[in-house]
């Protein structure tokens, strides 16, 4: 009885270390915490954010640490796989306070997941900083005090391909064929804001149609759209089927002049897997290392040489969303959370990703640009003061 | 209500698609009529499929439906192992443990692909993925085409080795009664093996033609899985022809619920006959002719 007793004294001594040094930290670093989209359809976006979240902190590491009252800290960043789930990211962002004892939070992407933990950040009064979620979604949730988001703003996005069209001169039919998923943002842009939009300038909307967000067969929708004889489609989707979308349109012989894909084109992985079908595709972008913001050449060249995978507007937000929190930590000088919200709310300085002040609804607006698939690679087309290549126009035959 | 055009257009995909089911489903209906194993690492083995082919074409330039025959054999042997370490020593304990352990292989292959290939999303990119057939005013995507006829061939040839084959007759003599198979002399380890690598060469093949059609990720198994399932009740476990037809009945359909209600809700039209099938004929819509 008693050496069970030893056993079972032992046992629980043993979960106990093994609890205490999950959860210890050494007294002079800061756990910061995010949730990444690293598995599941968004993990093309989520392998960009690591790397941009890792890479502000490393460097700040190497440089000595982050300087509070005084006092050099090293910066701990834990990160968690959120698999692209909501409810992940929540139980993900819930353990990282409590259990790793995370100071402050950087965001996921994508409106669902961002959104998701920012509300956990929120109850528990911890600072989240986010750089993947368009602003009207993340504002359209409550009215945030912990949470804070720098990204663009849904309108500027929906809006852009019609300004280009019309800056430009692009001669169309002026139809529109509109297919967004029923997530959010998909909601926003594509069921309230390319219609409206698209009225307002005088287009008609000859199609509109919604989708699940794990659907693969897209063959009616798209014979719809054929069937309008739209010259604009404007299709809000994520990546696996952006992709699966783009080939069957090629596969049932619809061509439209104007071909946008909000979300699902943005990563590499989209002109990867359709090669020529990439060509021509068109998607609102907010970032380049070309763009003359405060090391953004260096970044891009910088993923490209550590990676040798093509650079990618969101390593630029989740870097510049890391150095917003650390600089904020620093301006704070305190490990006091309201201290380092306070600091955020004052921020107001360029980063890589532009100019940071957030506003009274805890959103720092990113202007939008339009960007092209060309070769393999992402090219700036539009506005012309932003542009590093020519328009393809219109979208190539395949 | 879409135009005529749409309306044809769509029904006819449906049906070139439902020949694609129809083979990915037989994999898992031969190994649940033979082995009554419920394999629910089905979906993998299919994206393990797609994988196959699109490494293929990247770094041999062979072209995936030409190297399907290659794709299968090497799914095949990729499968033996898997039934002779995993599955056969359980064959004794009832359907739970083996269905329990292809659950486990399925979280495990998928983890696998995720470390092996990352998360990216990826298509084969060919060619006819991308091209379209006009006839007259119908046009569909060749890819659908091609995957029908390709799967109805792979079927047949399922068909007559099951129906003309010394290993066919095993199979079905262990598929009636395992047990007065074996006092007959039939090695019932061994037509389990080869059936459980035949399953997995159909259901990787049929990844193949998916991975050329759509799109595909290291969790992409899941929803296939779903649409092979109904297709094995509707056609009824174990049988060739019913799994042909039941593909293209599938396929017809949940071209018809898109059409009524929109794309998003082919699967849903699935699920829903699915059940009812289940509910009204769980031995199949189609007659059973004679042997599996």
């Amino acid at each position: 009885m008693s050496r069970n007793r030893t056993r079972i004294a032992a046992c629980l001594l043993t979960a106990g270390l093994a609890f205490a040094s999950l959860s210890a930290h050494a007294a002079d670093e800061i756990v910061i915490g995010a949730s990444l989209p690293l598995s599941g359809p968004l993990a093309g976006f989520g392998n960009y954010q690591k790397w941009g979240y890792e890479t502000a902190v490393n460097d700040l590491n190497k440089a000595g640490g982050l300087s509070v009252g005084g006092k050099k800290m090293r910066v701990k960043l834990v990160i968690r796989d959120d698999k692209t789930d909501p409810s992940v990211v929540a139980s993900n962002t819930e353990t990282l306070i409590s259990r790793e004892g995370a100071l402050a939070m950087l965001g996921s992407c994508t409106p669902a997941l961002v959104n998701a933990g920012a509300l956990v950040a929120e109850r528990r009064k911890v600072p989240l900083v986010a750089g993947c979620d368009p602003l009207g979604a993340f504002k359209s949730v409550r009215k945030w005090q912990y949470a804070w988001v720098m990204f663009f703003d849904e309108g500027d996005l929906a809006t852009a391909p019609f300004k280009m069209l019309a800056e430009l001169g692009l001669q169309t039919n002026k139809k529109v064929a509109i297919l967004h998923d029923n997530g959010p943002d998909g909601q926003v842009v594509g069921g309230m804001i390319w219609p409206d939009t698209a009225k307002a300038g005088g287009y008609t909307v000859a199609q509109k149609t919604s989708f699940p967000v794990d659907t693969q067969q897209f063959t009616t929708m798209i014979a719809e759209a054929k069937a309008t004889g739209a010259d604009i489609a404007l299709v809000d989707a994520i990546p696996p089927q952006a992709i699966a979308i783009r080939k069957q349109m090629a596969s049932a012989g619809y061509k439209p002049k104007v071909l946008v894909m909000e979300k699902g084109a943005e990563p590499e992985q989209f002109a990867m897997a359709l090669g020529k079908l990439a060509d021509g595709v068109l998607v609102g972008g907010y970032w380049d290392p070309s763009f003359p913001y405060p090391g953004a050449a260096e970044l891009g060249k910088r993923y490209e040489t550590e990676t040798k995978q093509t650079q990618s507007q969101h390593i630029a937000d989740s870097h510049a969303a890391a150095q917003v929190l650390l600089d904020a930590i620093a301006a704070a000088g305190s490990l006091d959370r309201e201290k380092i919200n306070a600091a955020i709310a004052r921020t107001n300085k360029s980063y890589v990703i532009g100019p940071v002040k957030f506003d009274a609804a805890n959103t720092s607006r990113i202007p939008i640009t339009v960007m092209q698939w060309q070769a393999g690679k992402s090219v700036v087309v539009w506005p012309k003061d932003r542009a590093n290549g020519k328009l393809i126009f219109p979208l190539p035959a395949n | 209500m879409p135009n005529l055009e749409v309306v044809a257009n769509s029904l006819v995909s449906g049906v070139l698609l439902g020949g694609v089911f129809a083979l990915t489903a037989l994999g898992l209906s031969i190994t649940l009529g033979v082995m009554r194993l419920v394999n629910l690492a089905h979906g993998e083995l299919l994206v393990g499929g797609s994988y196959l082919g699109y490494f293929l074409l990247r770094h041999t330039g062979i072209d995936p439906i030409a190297g399907l025959a290659l794709v299968g054999a090497a799914m095949a042997l990729l499968a033996l192992p898997l039934q002779w370490t995993l599955i056969a020593p359980l064959a004794a304990k009832g359907m739970e443990a083996p269905m329990i352990t292809m659950f486990g292989v399925s979280v495990i292959l998928q983890n696998l692909f995720l470390l092996a290939f990352s998360a990216d999303t990826r298509a084969i990119d060919t060619p006819y993925a991308a091209r379209a057939i006009t006839l007259g005013p119908v046009t569909v995507a060749e890819i659908y085409l091609i995957g029908f006829a390709v799967s109805v061939v792979i079927v047949l040839l399922v068909h007559l080795l099951i129906s003309r084959t010394p290993f066919g007759r095993e199979l079905r003599a262990s598929s009636s009664d395992a047990a007065a198979a074996a006092a007959m002399g039939v090695d019932v380890r061994r037509v389990h093996a080869l059936t459980f690598a035949l399953g997995a060469a159909c259901a990787a093949m049929g990844g193949v033609l998916l991975g050329t059609a759509f799109s595909f990720t290291p969790s992409s198994g899941g929803t296939y899985l779903l649409i092979s399932f109904a297709v094995v009740v509707l056609g009824g476990i174990g049988n060739i022809f019913g799994t042909l037809v039941a593909g293209i009945v599938l396929g017809l359909l949940q071209s018809l619920g898109a059409v009524i209600f929109g794309d998003g809700y082919r699967d849903l039209v699935g699920l829903v006959l699915f059940l009812l099938a289940l509910a009204l004929r769980p031995s199949g819509i189609v007659r059973r002719a004679g042997h599996s």
